[in-house]
């Protein structure tokens, strides 16, 4: 498949004013930095402290208030990438697809987290550190839809060809998630799914503590989005700017 | 008792996974930054001879 | 301009008299007729090539015959297995055919000279698709009364034949449009079951649940035919939809 055309390559007087901005949006990241640093030392003091202890499960029950909030990221980057690469498809702005490897990444690592800190949840309340229930079984083949994201991209560059196979694959992901978690739901009917042992209504500090981590971790989101987006971009104008020169 | 141990590996694993993460990120910021100003003095030096 | 050539870009406009009704009919057997002639000539191409149908057959046998050995299967137990072993030997061997015929194209690079010539990118895809269906298909078809022979299983169900098109269809839609793709980078071999693994596990489980329910019929099972027609509706929708951005320059 052919590069990038010329046109959208950038202009030489253009790129030491793009420098300078590349250490941009300081505010916002600033900001989002530390409210999500705040915000996590906070959620770890409700997860330890503020939340009541568990009646069934005991202690590692508080597993719960970090592996939701780190799995919900997930799912959102997923969300997010898929947004981008549509909005990339339809307006071939290049920084959409910026925005897209920003969120994959990101949502790879959560993911792989959401995915350890739920096996060792899983010991815990199971005794087995992994079983195919159709959430863990879903978060499974998500975490591999972006492992694949991320090959592809890395094997094909940085070209609008390599863009445009990601949202692609980004699409027809977001499609079958829902497929994919409700086959499995099937599969395991006949298997009765073991319960995550939180039956009945929450008490209000569980509640409380659930949000606050979803929105520390959200910011957190945010915060690495922005790093990694700039990272992008820096990095796709090196490789024009190196190609230029070679 | 060995249901803490779980919870603090878990706490554990993510945020120094987290950290490590973090770490990785400003480390190719830094990269790339560097290679950025390469690129640019090469193109500058580009620039110089073609006006000359 | 030979027929086919007009055939494929339409302008065989033999029809004297056509009053604006008639465009959308007209217009659907252009497209039928370029899915057909795109068809037409793979299938040629493939039927000179003799050699690749005989090593996937050979593949899904042996595929079949290894799960003898790893289950260690004895009359108890092969009810069970089979199911499983089929569709791996399927879904193994679809794979060697989707990555085949990509390689075939980078090759002789027909698919540039195709995209030259103003052919709807639509109709392109599903002759890719019927093209991959047939190849797999005539590759599991072969198979099946082997499969039937070593696993000692009753095949008079003419019941299997929907599981395994639908199932088929399904696999290779997603497949045929991630062959594409994957066709434009060095590693193809090793990123094409990467890609296609993930999207193709309701089809996987729903085939192997529903070949099961023939074999050992259980009550309350649910609709798993239904699965696999629902998700081959809906991506073959999505991927005729997508195919266009993945093939473009």
């Amino acid at each position: 498949m052919a590069l990038t055309k010329p046109d959208t390559s950038v202009r030489q007087q253009d790129t030491p004013v793009s420098t300078k901005r590349s250490a941009g949006f300081p505010l916002a990241s600033l900001l989002l930095g530390g409210l999500a640093l705040g915000g996590m030392l906070i959620t770890i003091w409700m997860a330890f402290l503020y939340a009541p202890t568990d009646a069934v499960e005991g202690p590692p029950q508080r597993i719960f208030y970090l592996h939701v909030p780190v799995a919900w990221v997930g799912m959102l980057s997923f969300i997010i990438l898929t947004i981008c690469g549509v909005v990339y498809l339809w307006q071939r702005d290049e920084r959409w697809d910026w925005a897209a490897r920003a969120s994959a990444e990101i949502g790879a690592v959560f993911l792989s987290l959401a995915l350890i800190t739920g096996s060792i949840w899983g010991k815990t309340t199971w005794g087995t550190w992994w079983t195919w229930d159709p959430q863990l079984t879903t978060t499974l083949i998500l975490w591999f839809m972006f492992i694949a994201y991320l090959m592809l991209r890395s094997y094909m560059g940085r070209t609008a060809a390599s863009a445009r196979s990601g949202a692609v694959l980004a699409i027809i992901g977001v499609i079958d998630v829902p497929i994919i978690y409700e086959s499995a739901v099937w599969w395991r009917t006949l298997h009765p799914p073991k319960e995550i042992g939180v039956a009945g209504a929450l008490p209000s500090e569980v509640v409380l503590t659930l949000m606050v981590a979803l929105v520390s971790f959200t910011l957190l989101y945010s915060f690495l989005m922005i790093q990694v987006y700039q990272l992008q971009r820096a990095q796709t104008l090196a490789e024009r700017l190196r190609a230029l020169v070679e | 008792m060995q249901g803490v141990n779980y919870l603090i590996a878990a706490y554990a694993v993510a945020w120094v996974g987290l950290f490590i993460y973090l770490a990785f990120i400003v480390m190719r910021i830094r990269g790339v930054r560097t290679e950025l100003a390469a690129v640019q003095e090469l193109v500058r030096e580009q620039q110089e001879k073609t006006q000359n | 301009m030979n027929k086919t050539a007009r055939r494929i870009v339409g302008t065989d406009l033999s029809c004297p008299g056509a009053t604006p009704c008639d465009r959308p009919a007209r217009e659907l057997r252009i497209f039928c007729d370029q899915v057909w002639a795109i068809l037409w000539k793979d299938v040629r191409c493939e039927l000179r090539n003799k050699q690749a149908w005989t090593s996937m057959g050979l593949f899904a046998l042996l595929v079949l015959v290894i799960f003898n050995f790893a289950f260690d299967l004895r009359v108890d137990n092969k009810v069970a297995v089979a199911p499983g072993a089929l569709w791996v030997a399927f879904i193994f061997a679809s794979l060697l055919g989707l990555g085949r015929t990509i390689a075939i194209e980078r090759e002789q690079g027909p698919m540039d000279r195709l995209l030259l010539c103003p052919v709807d990118r639509r109709a392109i895809y599903l002759a890719k698709l019927l093209g991959n269906v047939l190849f797999i298909g005539v590759v599991e078809i072969v198979a099946l009364p082997v499969f039937a022979a070593l696993f000692d299983v009753p095949l008079g169900v003419g019941a299997l034949l929907p599981i395994v098109l639908f199932g088929t269809l399904g696999i290779a839609t997603i497949g045929t449009l991630f062959s594409a793709i994957a066709a434009a980078t060095r590693a193809r071999e090793l990123l094409l079951p990467l890609l296609v693994f993930p999207l193709i596990v309701p089809v996987v489980i729903a085939a192997v649940r529903a070949t099961g329910d023939l074999l050992a019929p259980a009550l309350n099972e649910p609709p798993w035919l239904g699965l696999i027609i629902a998700f081959d509706v809906i991506f073959l929708s999505v991927s005729t939809l997508l195919f266009q951005y993945v093939i473009e320059e």
